[in-house]
């Protein structure tokens, strides 16, 4: 769908000629000519203006009452009053009715100093007050939720928050009750508001009435610092503005980024910064003595670890988890194979895939811009569930639908979130996303018969799969090729699920045969958006972290590696005697939990760079260094989409831990190789010097907003692939067994160590126990949550 | 006084309250039909939420949150929002209401003519006699029967014009069941306007749907004007 | 009691007319007296024509805003889109019930009504959206509404014009603000009933985001009369900018409360006093509404003024929804602010600042001057409230109180300060 282009116009406000895009509504274009419109409940996030507050009213020649600015679009000409008698007394009185209820405790208020209520009423009220009334006055503060306050006294009914859970997150969950001066805010007959994306509307509050419970009263804004990063919580990557004071994060704000996070975090995001600040954050290195993981000193930690690399020499093999830098991958990359001469390592969960598939997938042209699945006329949801892999996704899936009237299509194995949005839902068996995507394939290419076959091995209704293509296609279920619309644009939303297991090249390949067919590489706004299963799972596979490929997905040196499977086989059978685990944790996170067991247990050196003691690392470690959380972390990452984006250091490392580029490349001196890094930028330049298509990118120019690689000419020296060709090889499809099982399963969004070590968010994590998560939570915090667990 | 639920917060120990799953959420069949019928009738199935609001209240006594919950299962909204529907309208019960309403009208055109005393005897007699917790008086705004004014809706019958004297009889009619004030219903009301009728009718027949509400012969004239004299 | 003088008010009655008629809400007594030959007669001829003629017969909207409903439907877009037509059967502007006897009496002409309409707008789906309280005038047009489906008025292919038309007498739930028609739209799509930002405008972005025409009972039972007539011969009636009949309920200190029909035009004496009998023996005329209790007050000084829309803007007031409340001098003016500030606050739905907090502070002020607690100046800051609150809300909800309110303060300060004084001494002295 075209996104709008909007076209600069001359309109006049308060007596000054300023140029604004037209139909932007007044009170963003008076900011072009510096002219501030106060404003509560207009926030553009939220959808259509519903001009509630009053606050905007603005004079404009030719209509004679006042109109809101929030609400009308300028246009060409247009004369604009925001300072005119009129106008003052509308915006004082509103601000007086604002005001009369309202506690006017910012003394006490967790919002004073940075409080839109505050701001507008020294800005534009009288400030006097002629209501002499006794005020209303409530019990407060009242629990909303385990992390969420409301007082109700100083809501000013803006309508925002019960915008957001109504329109944006759509859990409609947190409505008004009541109407007139007795309305409130607030849910169905007292149950908690929990939900993935609750904690936005702490921050859409414009006065003191939803704070966040883990935040109140730690801070005032002189106190605190406001620091940058990105989250790498999940491969959705918002960017975040952390909040610090005296070294800590006491808060994460979002910081707005339309092309990655469209200004939106979810709870996990939110919360779970306290896990950086914990007793179970792990601080110092440690070196298995007597069975007991002892704390050592980093000499003697990089000994050890140098000791047991180097014993096991071409037979050293590391997992690199998705939390990981590109700079920490390319490092420990280039130590493995410069110097240990082992190309066993890898950064995907579930299966290798032949070079080429890596590079069709991948090649710039099929790519989808994040902001592609809002504008797109049509979204397929392949075989991952947004909600839990990648939240944000979830939201502007939503989004486009909802605002842009995108046609949604879902196809998973698991019942979806995203079902009640979709024009259709379609269910196959667990396992089966490489048989479904090649029913669709051949769906779409018209291949009636063969579609009908293989929807038959997905377990899924060839109907269903012909109406699925209709969908894509813009056309008849009867004849789905028919309607093909020549720039119809659709996007691809896929797990990397699909492209693992023992079907994984047929998914790859399916994948390619449907993106050939819809002409995603050709039409603008179409593409392939993959979630990958780590956070930084694009960019490790860039930097180099695969068994079967080089730096930049080039031919490796030597012959390929293993896999993660294969390395957990080798290790459990004696191929392989060491490990490296660069932020993982195999019995947590991989499938083939009972062959991983063996394996750790048969690896003879297993050295892990971890922040938590997750079972893995506190079962099996013979060396654990200490690893940096993300806002310690300085270095890049890269969006499912290609936009690399960096990590700044927001908060201090605790106690002695390291940055993750300094470890690597003090190990890799004491094991002989000279890795030349002296700091973070210098490893970010070797990335981007190493990677051909990252060429001549700086961290500058990747700024706090990030870069799409594919939008630079660099891009052109990704190594190209035949596509249609690899699209034709059709490998004959497993029938699943309990492998392909684990591929379909999802993980929860809260099974993570840093919501289990989060006081605020521990309630959630499904691997605590009711009774548990009470205990560890103290006692004002409740346990009926237990049953939100997914 | 806090104006309802401002004072309650979130119990902590309940989970949150998303779509009712319907193999744990039991809906009367009767009440089932009647929802999904009317959201057969609207293009788009959240227009059914009041008449199926009204349906699980005429159930349920109110809307009470297991009569949203069933609600909220049949047209897979979430609870929250039909509780925001109807704490929004007049006629949905939010809180325990008797069986029996008697909305009195004390908007200005019936104040003006004695709605306020009439309101605060029949609040006041209902609640001594038996079975007052089943009569939920209540003062409403203007019923649209300024004709009829002082006047009252019982159980959707509208009476008037009603005078303090009125009251027991009132009230003993809902007890009973039966029709209420058969000769001061407004179903059988000629209109105002003496030139509007070219000629002398009959009385009128009873109505369909009138139910309670179907005039009675003896009653077909218009009632008199209302005595003025009752004012503060 | 006596009957009214002959001739007072004209006596060309439409809407009215026999509408005590036994039967005449059954199809076959409506159709005997003519019913649907206008519609008929409008199928007939193209949609343009039909348009054409609620244009000439410049009727305007009976709800309250009096907007001229043949430039309402010539707003919608045309073209094949999903159309749709609101009757606004909410009538629940304090004061009024001239559409309660219509669609009890006669509900076949405003089913007439509405499939003329709909046919000159291209709307193929349609509601009345009755507020709840009509259970008995929705069970009537339910009724109705089965006997004009079984005679094929009502449905696929209307008498073969191949207009089709869905219609659904929907109920509310009791809410005053569901009157107003963004308000009812939410309603009506299953929401609370808040009032929409204006602009966009529901002609072209209402019910379901579909272009859709709303209009009131009475002006869509005045339909038919029109196509009957014709809209040149209907423009005739009533005064230049005011034609036609309109029916006004007239309550409060009369004698004969009821509805009326008079044409445009006639002096509201004539209306208040010839026909509803005036205040009772001994009594005078303190006040009066003139268009339900959102309008001004006028003064027994205002009662020649002759009863149409533009006699009463110009005298600072409105028609409204035509009808008339007479306050006599046994009331207090403060009373009857009272009870008017109180039912707006408690129908304001909350969602714009000014409306919400103004209403509940005007209350809470009013209640301080009944109680003795007040000054003169809180007369000012009264007033000057008022005035906050008019033209700064989303809708018309806030200015309905503040406009009759600031009209009370305005003429009967004297009064307020009098109450002031009085209820002051009082409390002193116990």
């Amino acid at each position: 769908m075209p996104r709008p282009q909007p076209k600069t116009i001359t309109f006049s406000i308060d007596g000054r000629e300023v140029h604004a895009p037209e139909s932007s509504m007044l009170v963003d274009a008076a900011k072009h000519g510096d002219v501030e419109i106060p404003v509560f409940c207009y926030e553009p996030k939220l959808g259509q203006p519903v001009g509630a507050c009053r606050m905007c009213l603005v004079e404009i020649e030719g209509i004679p009452k006042l109109q809101t600015g929030c609400s009308t679009p300028v246009r060409d000409g247009m004369v604009v009053y925001t300072q005119s008698e009129r106008v003052k007394t509308a915006q004082r009185s509103v601000v007086e009715f604002l005001l009369i209820n309202h506690p006017l405790d910012c003394p006490v208020c967790d919002k004073g100093g940075e409080c839109p209520l505050q701001d507008i009423t020294f800005g534009w009220g009288a400030g006097i007050s002629r209501f002499i009334e006794p005020k209303r006055h409530f019990v407060k503060p009242l629990e909303l939720s385990p992390t969420i306050a409301i007082d109700r006294e100083r809501c000013i009914l803006c309508y925002r928050c019960v915008r957001f859970s109504q329109e944006v997150a759509e859990d409609y969950q947190l409505v008004l009750l009541e109407r007139g001066a007795h309305s409130y805010v607030a849910t169905f007959d007292g149950h908690p508001y929990v939900a993935p994306f609750s904690g936005n509307i702490v921050e859409l509050c414009p006065v003191g009435a939803l704070t966040s419970r883990p935040y109140r009263f730690r801070a005032r804004p002189w106190d605190i610092e406001s620091a940058g990063s990105v989250c790498t919580l999940c491969p959705s990557q918002c960017n975040v503005a952390l909040t610090v004071r005296d070294e800590q994060a006491l808060r994460v704000l979002a910081r707005e980024n339309v092309e990655v996070d469209d200004g939106w975090l979810c709870d996990k995001g939110r919360f779970a910064y306290q896990s950086f600040h914990v007793d179970q954050r792990i601080t110092e290195p440690l070196l298995r003595d007597g069975g007991v993981l002892r704390p050592v000193s980093w000499e003697r930690a990089l000994q050890s670890a140098a000791a047991g690399l180097a014993r096991a020499g071409a037979a050293t093999a590391a997992i690199v988890g998705g939390q990981s830098s590109n700079e920490e991958g390319l490092l420990l990359s280039r130590l493995l194979r410069e110097r240990l001469g082992s190309p066993h390592l890898d950064s995907r969960r579930g299966g290798a895939l032949p070079l080429e598939l890596h590079r069709a997938l991948g090649a710039p042209a099929l790519q989808a811009r994040t902001s592609d699945l809002e504008f797109a006329h049509a979204v397929l949801v392949l075989d991952t569930e947004p909600v839990n892999d990648s939240p944000i996704f979830d939201l502007r899936v939503r989004k486009g639908v909802r605002r842009h009237g995108c046609k949604l299509a879902v196809a998973t194995p698991q019942v979806s979130s995203l079902d009640a949005n979709a024009a259709l839902s379609i269910r196959y068996a667990p396992g089966a996303g490489a048989a479904f995507a090649s029913a669709l394939a051949a769906a779409l290419a018209g291949e009636g018969s063969h579609c009908e076959e293989l929807a038959r091995a997905a377990g899924a209704e060839p109907e269903d799969v012909r109406a699925l293509a209709a969908l894509l296609h813009g056309g008849q279920a009867s004849d789905p090729a028919a309607g093909q619309a020549s720039e119809r644009e659709v996007v691809v939303l896929w797990g990397e699920r699909l492209s693992s297991g023992p079907n994984a090249e047929r998914g790859a390949r399916a994948l390619l045969g449907l993106a050939g067919t819809l002409r995603l590489a050709e039409i603008d706004g179409a593409g392939l958006l993959e979630v990958p299963s780590g956070t930084n799972g694009r960019g490790l596979r860039e930097a180099g972290v695969l068994p079967n490929a080089g730096v930049g997905l080039s031919e490796p040196a030597g012959a390929a590696g293993r896999d993660t499977r294969g390395i957990a086989q080798g290790l459990a059978d004696g191929q392989l005697s060491a490990l490296y685990l660069l932020h993982g944790d195999p019995l947590g996170e991989l499938p083939d939990r009972e062959l991983w067991q063996r394996a750790l247990a048969a690896a003879g050196t297993v050295v892990a760079h971890a922040a938590f003691l997750t079972e893995s690392v506190r079962e099996h470690a013979d060396v654990v260094f200490p690893a940096e959380a993300y806002p310690e972390k300085e270095g890049t990452i890269v969006h499912p989409d290609g936009r690399l984006q960096r990590l700044r250091p927001a908060i201090a490392r605790p106690g002695e831990v390291r940055a993750g580029w300094q470890v690597i490349g003090e190990l890799a001196l004491r094991l002989g190789l000279d890795l030349d890094v002296l700091s973070g930028p210098m490893a970010s330049q070797q990335l981007f010097s190493a990677v051909p298509f990252y060429a001549g990118i700086t961290l500058e120019e990747i700024g706090g907003r990030g870069l799409r690689w594919q939008e630079r000419t660099a891009a052109a020296a990704f190594p190209g692939a035949d596509a249609a060709a690899l699209a034709e090889g059709e490998p004959p499809i497993a029938p699943p067994g309990p492998h392909t099982v684990e591929v379909g399963a999802y993980r929860s969004l809260w099974d993570a160590p840093e919501v289990l070590f989060s006081p605020a968010l521990r309630f959630l994590h499904p691997g605590t126990s009711c009774d548990e998560a009470a205990a560890l939570a103290g006692p004002e915090r409740g346990a009926g949550l237990g049953a939100l667990r997914s | 006084m806090s104006p309802r639920g401002w004072d309650a917060p979130s119990d902590l120990e309940k989970p949150p309250a998303e779509i009712p799953d319907p193999a744990t959420t039991p809906v009367p069949e009767q009440l089932r039909r009647e929802i999904e019928a009317h959201m057969a009738d609207y293009p788009d199935r959240h227009s059914a939420t009041l008449p199926a609001l009204a349906a699980a209240q005429l159930l349920h006594g109110w809307c009470s949150p297991e009569a949203i919950e069933q609600v909220a299962c049949v047209m897979r909204v979430t609870p929250a929002y039909l509780e925001s529907v109807a704490s929004f309208y007049d006629m949905l019960e939010t809180s325990p209401a008797g069986r029996h309403s008697i909305y009195v009208c004390t908007n200005i055109s019936c104040s003006l003519r004695g709605a306020d005393a009439l309101f605060e005897a029949t609040r006041a007699a209902a609640a001594d006699g038996v079975g007052g917790d089943q009569i939920n008086v209540r003062a409403f705004e203007c019923l649209g029967a300024c004709d009829i004014a002082p006047m009252a809706s019982v159980d959707g019958v509208y009476v008037g014009p009603l005078g303090p004297e009125d009251v027991p009889r009132l009230l003993q009619d809902v007890r009973a069941g039966g029709t209420v004030l058969p000769h001061k219903q407004l179903a059988r009301l000629r209109v105002a306007d003496p030139r509007a009728n070219s000629r002398e009718f009959p009385e009128h027949p009873p109505l369909p749907g009138a139910g309670a509400g179907a005039p009675t012969s003896e009653q077909s004239r218009r009632p008199s004007a209302p005595g003025v004299g009752d004012r503060r | 009691m006596a009957a009214p003088p002959a001739g007072v008010g004209g006596n060309l009655i439409l809407l009215l007319a026999d509408i005590d008629e036994p039967g005449l809400f059954t199809r076959e007594v409506y159709e005997r007296r003519g019913g649907y030959e206008s519609l008929r007669k409008a199928l007939a001829s193209t949609p343009e024509e039909v348009l054409a003629q609620l244009e000439a017969s410049n009727l305007r909207g009976r709800g309250g805003a009096g907007f001229a409903m043949g430039k309402k439907v010539s707003f919608l877009p045309k073209g094949s889109m999903d159309k749709y037509l609101v009757c606004n059967a909410d009538e629940s502007e304090p004061g009024t019930f001239k559409d309660r006897e219509l669609m009890q009496k006669n509900p076949h002409m405003l089913l007439e009504g509405i499939v003329i309409a709909s046919y000159a707008a291209g709307a193929e789906r349609a509601f009345i959206y009755i507020r709840g309280e009509y259970a008995l005038q929705a069970d009537v047009l339910d009724a109705a509404l089965v006997e004009a489906r079984a005679a094929g008025y009502v449905g696929a292919d209307i008498l073969g014009s191949g207009h089709t038309l869905s219609l659904i007498v929907h109920r509310g739930a009791g809410a005053y603000i569901c009157g107003e028609e963004t308000g009812l739209l939410d309603s009506l799509e299953g929401k609370r009933g808040n009032p929409r930002l204006k602009p966009p405008f529901p002609a072209n972005q209402g019910l379901y985001q579909g272009p859709t025409l709303i209009n009131n009972v009475e002006t869509l039972a005045t339909v038919p009369a029109i196509i009957r007539m014709g809209g040149e011969e209907y423009a005739r009636l009533g005064v230049e900018t005011s034609t036609g009949t309109k029916v006004v309920s007239v309550s409060g200190h009369v004698q004969r409360p009821g509805n009326y029909e008079v044409e445009l035009g006639t002096s509201s004496r004539e209306i208040i006093y010839g026909l509803a009998g005036g205040p009772p023996p001994e009594r005078e005329v303190k006040c009066w509404f003139p268009g339900g209790s959102s309008s001004p007050v006028l003064t027994a000084a205002e009662l020649d003024l002759p009863y149409d829309f533009d006699s009463m803007a110009k005298a600072g007031s409105m028609l409204g929804s035509g009808a008339i409340i007479v306050v006599d001098d046994s009331t207090p003016i403060l009373d009857v602010a009272l009870k008017v500030a109180k039912f707006y606050r408690h129908e304001s739905c909350g969602k714009c600042t000014p409306c919400r907090e103004g209403t509940n502070w005007t209350v809470e002020m009013l209640e301080r001057v009944e109680c003795g607690e007040a000054t003169p100046m809180d007369l000012d800051i009264m007033a000057s409230v008022q005035e906050h609150i008019i033209g700064n809300c989303l809708c018309v909800l806030g200015d309905a109180m503040a406009m009759p309110i600031g009209s009370m303060i305005a003429k009967f300060r004297t009064e307020f300060e009098q109450h002031i004084e009085q209820a002051r001494a009082r409390r002193e002295a116990a």
